[in-house]
């Protein structure tokens, strides 16, 4: 069961514009980070089910912060967003273990279909 | 009096701006790398409102002109009007070809390379300018038409020519984005440049599209 998102992205606007998409009715609690260091101190520090990551940031970019969630905790689910969709970049991120990557700008179907596979996965982790 | 003041485009409206440039050049370098084999690091965007009059000492101080830059320029209108520069380091033109065409013999001199170069130079220049521009005009719901791209070079350390369509009284929104190519390690930037007749549509068209997110 899905209860808390973390969205590390630089851009206020696309934080913002990132949470309106998740939806309301389901009580997830989310947080946000603004750059790929702060993420991942968050992310030791709340174990969020689902991170949301750019991958264009400063002080830390979402390359190498997936990277290090992924080294702290190989389960992490990291969903890439960003507006990099180069063939080179999505590979870059899948090999690094993201659960998968959604082109912005941010669109409710998207990230809500993106939502319900994570749940569908961690339903099947359960029953294992 | 100061021209960005006068014109009152607040850090919310600049951060959406921001996001917008974010996603449409990383589109227009999606679009690159179907036609090429390249992979463009990028960077942040930053948003500036400046004064016209200003505006041929931000370019020089921007693209520090010592001779060495080249400099693509296309021009777009629309409710979304202005420029867009792409700027490469000079010689850099001739790397851009090879990854357009790598059956190309660039084994020529004088007049013959320079032509290659302004080639290369437009073709990535027409691409990276037009899906970028394109793109910010696709999310802000308006369309715009374009000027075909041509290549300036040389010496000038006067950048009036880049801005003789925009009233020196008046206002400028400058958007940069650096980027890499990374294989070749070249550096160049895109700068948008819109100019004052735009922006109360911009301003209008930014909250229209943070509207469709409430």
């Amino acid at each position: 069961m899905i209860n808390t998102i973390l969205i590390v992205d630089d851009s206020p606007v696309a934080r913002r514009m990132l949470k309106t998409c998740i939806p309301k009715d389901k009580g997830y609690e989310i947080f946000e980070a603004g750059n790929g260091q702060e993420g991942f101190e968050k992310y030791k520090e709340l174990h969020p089910d689902i991170v949301f990551m750019d991958l264009t940031m400063p002080v830390m970019d979402g390359y190498q912060a997936t990277a290090k969630i992924k080294e702290f905790d190989k389960e992490a689910i990291v969903i890439v967003t960003t507006a990099d969709i180069q063939p080179k970049s999505i590979a870059s991120v899948m090999e690094l273990g993201a659960f998968t990557l959604l082109k912005k700008p941010a669109k409710t179907e998207s990230i809500q279909e993106a939502i319900s596979k994570v749940e569908i996965k961690m339903k099947k982790l359960q029953e294992k | 009096m100061n021209q960005e003041a006068s014109i009152n485009f607040s850090e919310d409206e600049k951060d959406i701006l921001q996001e917008i440039m974010n996603i449409a050049f990383g589109n227009a370098t999606a679009d690159l790398a179907e036609v090429v084999d390249i992979y463009v690091m990028l960077s942040i965007p930053n948003i500036q409102v400046i004064g016209i009059g200003e505006l041929p000492f931000y370019l020089k101080d921007t693209i520090k002109d010592d001779g060495e830059s080249s400099i693509v320029e296309q021009k777009f209108w629309g409710n979304f009007k202005g420029s867009g520069l792409l700027v490469f380091p000079s010689g850099s033109g001739k790397d851009l070809l090879a990854f357009l065409d790598d059956r190309a013999d660039y084994h020529h001199e004088g007049t013959a390379a320079a032509t290659l170069e302004k080639g290369g130079l437009l073709e990535i220049g027409n691409i990276l300018i037009g899906a970028c521009v394109g793109k910010v005009s696709e999310l802000l719901s308006t369309f715009v038409t374009y000027s075909p791209p041509q290549v300036l070079q040389g010496k000038s350390s006067d950048y009036n020519y880049l801005i003789e369509h925009f009233d020196p009284l008046q206002t400028a929104i400058v958007m940069k984005t650096i980027f890499t190519f990374k294989e070749k390690d070249i550096n160049g930037f895109l700068l948008i440049l819109t100019n004052h007749e735009s922006i109360d549509w911009l301003r209008k068209a930014l909250h229209e599209f943070m509207g469709t997110y409430e």
